[in-house]
């Protein structure tokens, strides 16, 4: 318990960490959001100066910072400069939105990959490892953008999934079983999308520790003494061959809201990784921040949970801790 | 002996590629910035044997002229054009030393040899992908191997040593895992000098994205050494007195091989794809100078999606090479 | 007052909500209204007009780039905003978007005085808000109040500040409002365009508390935003889309006295992929589309015999794309190499040989796949009222251009590149927005077009801010690729950059004196033309501005792209325009011609 609490201090530390360091990033990065109107003719110079002093962009970082750290402490998040309004409520909805997406799509990876990954280090059928092979490296080959775009084409071509958005316009006027298979089909290309661009690494790195504990002497020996290959897969192999995975899952929680953006982008998905990438375009710095800071608190969960369970898996480590 | 071949069919057409991308210039037909405005996205020359009247020639091609519509192309049956082999070109020099003019392939006036067609300023992509693969499988190897050392080196030392180091060092990948390192590549673009090479800027973001990305292989190096180190020999050796170095050289870092290999072969197709991305935010190769990134980028753009499939040749090529590569690292 | 307008609906629920209000209401109206001339009037004299007769019903769905970043006004400023509270909100006059002419808004009719200084608007009486609240002369004085508060420091204001001077605004009567101008201003009735009325009785609080900024934010409730145009807010989804319904107090009939609008429903729904924008556009999710690039352009247009919508290319608008040098002037040590490249820059003949060498067909061609219009003047075809018709493009003749650099001095060394009078060199860079795929290309080309006066030149494509920060505050860069326009059709909209004090004077900023003789002779003609009234002698003055641009080049001009839309075939009344917004700027007379087919 002093040890998650501590582990919880340290995470608090990193939030700290980054957000200085992010606000460092954002002043090395030139131009400010302001810069755009410097290219409006009805706008003066002026009014310019005007509204940068009145976000307080004229003063020295620090004070910023501190300014900042302020808003946080009252659950704002800073102001977004674009959306007039609080970066809090902005990326609130937004983050659920990818969550859904990443969460679904994640899970359903780790479900095929698991079985897929154990089952292909098992095999000894030729067939089966070239398949195997030349399929992971042919979906990890294929950048998630242009699978992204290639599901697009798909959608267009045959005209049987929707383009963009989480539900139809007339959802609301749909009873329960038209509302689930509104959601269905509109959840299809993205989830499948994201999946598909996850999966491989997963797959490659479950095979990876499947294939060296399979060849381990114990299990070896173990197959020696004639236990059934699947009790032996997935009751022997599995548990040795888990350590890296659990880190692995770890970090699969942790880019839950990083992982889908071009994703989001290219198949309009209202999540956080468009709004993020026209932040970043546009310099709107505290929602940067505000979905920086997000994702880092995600990331220090998913490496929580990772050595939470690493600690209930292998006796080893709870010896030494 | 059979491991041995195995890794040759791996190891022979990586090493044609690379020698086909160092002699680039030779084997391109054009040089990839020469443009020619009246063939923007032009199909693939056709290449025949027989004429009109179905008489054998040497291989040959007609003309492109643009059809009725204004928007494709059609042959102009009129003149066949020969293709002839080391013919005199546009001059370069091979591999910074010869001064020659010697191309592998042309064709006669007024034909163009386009082999995979053009881009949308109708230059000619065989010539761009195979200068284009110079860049990118290098940007490939030159980030993954910054990435693979400091990882390799900082993941074993947390892994091996625990306590404040390993806390240490755990928490910076943290740190460099959470941080928005767009807006690093943004502000490194904005301040270097404008009138560097393309070629320079881009290699500079490579490395500086290779140094960035050591967090995640270092975390798998040290779930790996964390284990091997509980190991029962290495306890053993340990027990016979045996100083960390000798360990780490001896018993841990060869335990880490299979993740350091796993890696290179993630890592390397990776980092060829980052240039994708850094295509996508304007921040790849810039034009005039051709790279599989920037390339691919034109896929972006629906019309070209759509309608020009050989503009998906350096994709083919990327999923060939990928292939390639994990076969390799899988047989090592 | 709302009170009489939900009494009438005779519902039980609704007449206790009445009865509740005229229990308050007493209260607050002496408050709000303190000359208490307050009646109610019924729409007395509504705008008719004199388009297709329609039939009401149906949902309108367009796609917009980006998600609107407020629905305020007062504040907004990039497109996406401006599109979606243009249909909610209406002006005193507008700018008929085909015609480019003023015409009568929610301003019946206006006098302008001889001297063009002074404008008195007659509203239109019994107009009301979109929650059925009278909009008379006290909500004009509190709009013009509000934009034109420096604390409030809304974009808007610069329109309104002539000369330093602040516009000033009188109230006469209740339908009644006097305009006084600090200075004369030629075709002054076109800043009303574009200047939204706001409804004091919502608005006053956030504005007393100093909070006018952050009011009618995306987490505004809909019922809160309330306004003058055809169509008010219904839903409003975080990055997904909204939805406006049909405002049933809107001012416009038809001839036959249906009131507008005809559409049911108009819908935005945020798609950030230009790609996904066609797509959805040819799946039917979407009924407009516009913004289309030219190579979306064809591909639409490849299938559009299959397919149930029709295209348009409205040929040039009024952006025109230039490429420019640095000609500002620079100090500093680090900034040598570039005053020493500025000595070719300066010189015209340098330039007019740039300019003889772009092949700008090149670029109509390539970039634009012939969807866009070489340009003479910086003043587009598009804009047919004003440009000089006199000047012609420049043709690319490579010929010409050598002639011009070896009269000035410049020689070709051995390696066939160009060298100056002193020996060196002739490199320079073009940054670009690496964002605009376009300007990339057309920077491709040049690149090579002056590769054959054997300059060398290096592309430089940088992100957005960081450009721009290059050009309007460090003055480091050699030369740039940019494109104006967009606004208002006026020469007046153009002082900015035509200006040598202005602040889109880009080739040179900061300047307090004209630095050239043609420079001064410019802002001699602009300030003339601000002051004259007769149109024809604009006119005159005008071209003269344009010739001295062409033949002075601080701008070298390349192309104006055409503006491209599309609509479903059933949408009738579409009469898409060049300006903005070039297909729903006449929204509330759209209406579909069948019921479509779902």
């Amino acid at each position: 318990m002093r040890w998650i609490a501590r582990r919880l201090l340290h995470g608090l530390l990193l939030l700290l960490g980054v957000s200085v360091l992010t606000f460092a990033f954002t002043e090395i990065a030139p131009g400010d959001y302001f810069d755009e109107m410097r290219l409006d003719p009805r706008i003066s110079a002026e009014t310019v100066e005007a509204l940068r002093s009145r976000y307080g962009l004229d003063r020295p970082l620090h004070e910023r910072y501190l300014r900042w750290l302020g808003s946080v402490l009252r659950g704002e998040f800073g102001h977004s400069f674009a959306y007039h309004t609080s970066v809090g409520s902005l990326l609130w909805v937004r983050a659920r939105n990818t969550l859904l997406l990443t969460g679904l799509a994640t899970g359903l990876a780790w479900l095929i990959a698991v079985p897929l990954g154990a089952w292909a280090a098992a095999s000894k059928r030729r067939w089966v490892r070239a398949l195997f092979g030349g399929g992971t490296s042919l979906l990890l080959a294929i950048p998630d953008i242009l699978l992204a775009l290639l599901f697009l084409l798909l959608a267009v071509r045959t005209g049987w999934f929707p383009v963009g958005g989480m539900a139809s316009l007339d959802y609301p006027s749909f009873d329960a079983w038209g509302k689930v298979k509104d959601l269905v089909h509109h959840f299809a290309l993205p989830v499948t999308a994201m999946t598909l661009a996850t999966l491989p690494v997963l797959v490659r790195h479950v095979h990876a520790s499947m294939s060296e504990v399979l060849r381990s002497p114990f299990l070896l020996s173990a197959r020696g003494f004639g236990i059934p290959p699947r009790r032996l897969l997935f009751r022997y192999a599995l548990p040795v061959a888990a350590n890296p995975l659990i880190s692995l899952f770890g970090h699969s929680v942790g880019s839950l809201l990083s992982a889908s953006l071009l994703i989001e982008v290219v198949l309009s998905w209202p999540g956080i990784g468009p709004l993020l990438l026209e932040s970043i375009l546009a310099r709107d710095v505290h929602v940067v921040i505000g979905a920086v800071l997000m994702s880092t608190v995600l990331l220090i969960v998913g490496n929580l949970l990772a050595d939470v369970l690493l600690y209930a898996a292998d006796p080893r480590i709870r010896v030494e801790s | 002996m059979r491991r041995r071949r195995k890794i040759l069919w791996a190891v022979v057409p990586l090493a044609a590629l690379h020698g086909l991308v160092l002699l680039a210039e030779f084997f391109a037909p054009y040089h990839y910035a020469t443009q020619n405005r009246m063939l923007p996205y032009a199909p693939p020359t056709p290449v025949h044997f027989f004429d009109q009247e179905g008489r054998f020639h040497r291989p040959f091609v007609y003309e492109l002229v643009p059809d009725e519509t204004g928007m494709g192309y059609r042959e102009d049956l009129t003149r066949p054009c020969s293709i002839r082999f080391f013919v005199k070109g546009e001059p370069y020099r091979l591999l910074g030393l010869f001064s020659t003019d010697r191309h592998l392939l042309g064709v006669d006036e007024p034909a163009r040899l386009l082999l995979l067609g053009t881009d949308g300023f109708g230059r000619d992509q065989l010539s761009r992908l195979l200068h284009g693969g110079r860049i990118s499988l290098f940007a490939g190897f030159l980030a993954a191997a910054l990435s693979l050392g400091i990882g390799l080196a900082l993941g074993s030392l947390a892994g091996f040593y625990g306590r404040w180091i390993d806390a240490v060092i755990m928490r910076g990948a943290e740190l460099f895992m959470a941080l928005p390192w767009l807006y690093l590549l943004l502000g490194a673009r904005a301040f270097l000098p404008l009138s560097i090479s393309p070629v320079q800027t881009f290699l500079l973001l490579v490395s500086l994205i290779g140094t960035i990305g050591w967090a995640r292989p270092a975390r798998l190096i040290r779930g790996v050494v964390l284990s091997a180190r509980e190991r029962d020999y290495v306890l053993a050796a340990k027990g016979f007195g045996a100083g960390d170095s000798y360990l780490l050289g001896r018993h841990v870092l060869p335990q880490t091989l299979g993740v350091v290999y796993t890696q290179a072969a993630l890592l390397i197709p990776l980092y060829i794809l980052a240039e994708v991305t850094l295509s996508f935010l304007g921040l790849g190769v810039a034009e005039p100078e051709p790279s599989w990134g920037n390339m691919l980028g034109e896929l972006q753009k629906y019309h070209v999606l759509t309608s020009y499939w050989w503009m998906f040749s350096p994709g083919l090529v990327l999923v060939v090479v990928f292939i390639v590569y994990h076969h390799l690292a899988r047989k090592l | 007052m709302a009170v009489a307008v939900q009494v009438t609906h005779g519902t039980i629920l609704r007449t206790l909500v009445a009865l509740l209000f005229w229990a308050v209401f007493p209260l607050i109206s002496t408050l709000a209204q303190s000359d208490g001339a307050a009646g109610e009037v019924t729409l007395e004299d509504p705008l008719i007009t004199n388009h297709r007769v329609g039939r009401k019903g149906g949902r309108l769905v367009t796609a917009l780039r980006a998600e609107p970043s407020t629905f305020n006004p007062v504040v907004a400023l990039n497109i996406p905003s401006q599109t979606v509270i243009r249909r909610m909100t209406a002006n005193l006059i507008r700018i008929n978007r085909k015609t480019q002419e003023t015409e009568a808004a929610l301003a019946k009719t206006w006098d302008t005085s001889s001297d063009g200084r002074r404008f008195t608007i007659y509203l239109r009486r019994g107009v009301r808000f979109s929650d059925g609240h009278q909009f008379d002369a006290d909500d004009v004085v509190f709009s013009f109040e509000l934009y034109l508060n420096p604390e409030v420091a809304s974009p808007i204001r610069d329109l309104l500040v002539i000369g330093d001077k602040p516009v000033r605004v009188k109230k006469i009567d209740r339908f009644t409002i006097e305009f006084e101008l600090p200075e004369p201003l030629a075709a002054g009735e076109r800043l009303f365009d574009g200047i939204a009325m706001l409804p004091k009785h919502i608005l006053k609080d956030s504005y007393i508390r100093g909070e006018i900024g952050s009011a009618w934010s995306l987490d505004t409730a809909e019922k809160e935003i309330v306004g003058l145009g055809p169509f008010r807010m219904k839903e409003y989804l975080p990055g997904s889309r909204c939805v406006l319904e049909r405002n049933p107090h809107y001012w416009k009939y038809d001839q036959e006295g249906n009131r507008l609008p005809y559409l049911d429903e108009l819908v935005f729904v945020f798609v950030p992929d230009q790609s996904a924008h066609v797509i959805r556009f040819q799946a039917g999710d979407t009924d407009i589309i516009d913004r289309v690039s030219s190579e979306n352009f064809l591909i639409l247009k490849r299938q559009s015999r299959r397919s149930a919508y029709r295209l348009r290319d409205l040929g040039p608008g009024t952006i025109y794309s230039f490429l420019f040098f640095n000609l500002n002037v620079t100090s500093g040590k680090d900034r040598q190499s570039l005053r020493d490249k500025q000595s070719w820059f300066r010189d015209l003949s340098f330039r007019k040989a740039v300019s003889a060498a772009i092949d700008r067909q090149g670029v109509v061609k390539l970039a634009y796949r012939g969807l866009a219009s070489p340009l003479a003047s910086h003043v587009t075809p598009g804009v047919a009222r004003w440009v000089n018709s006199e000047l012609s493009v420049q043709p690319r003749s490579i010929a010409v251009a050598r002639d011009l650099l070896r009269q000035a001095g410049f020689r070709w060394n051995r390696a066939q590149k160009l060298v100056d009078k002193n020996g060196a060199v002739v490199e320079f860079s073009i940054i670009t927005s690496s964002s605009n795929s376009q300007r990339l290309q057309m920077a491709t080309i040049i690149q090579a077009d002056l590769k054959e006066l054997g300059m060398t030149v290096h592309v430089v494509p940088i992100e957005h801010r960081a450009l721009i920060e290059r050009i309007t505050r460090e003055y480091d860069f050699e030369a740039s690729i940019m494109a104006f326009g967009g606004g208002d059709t006026d020469p007046n909209a153009q002082q900015t950059m035509l200006l040598s004090s202005g602040y889109l004077h880009f080739w040179h900023l900061g300047q307090t004196q004209p630095s050239t003789v043609w420079e001064a002779e410019i802002d001699r003609l602009m300030k003339e033309q601000v002051r004259t009234i007769d149109p024809v002698r604009r006119k005159q003055l005008f071209d003269s501005v344009q010739e001295l641009m062409a033949e002075n080049l601080p701008l070298i001009l390349l192309v104006s792209p055409h503006i491209l839309v599309g609509a479903r075939g059933e949408i009738d009344n579409f009469n898409p325009a060049v300006l903005e917004h070039p297909t729903l700027w006449n929204v509330e007379e759209l209406f579909w011609s069948q019921q479509r087919s779902e």
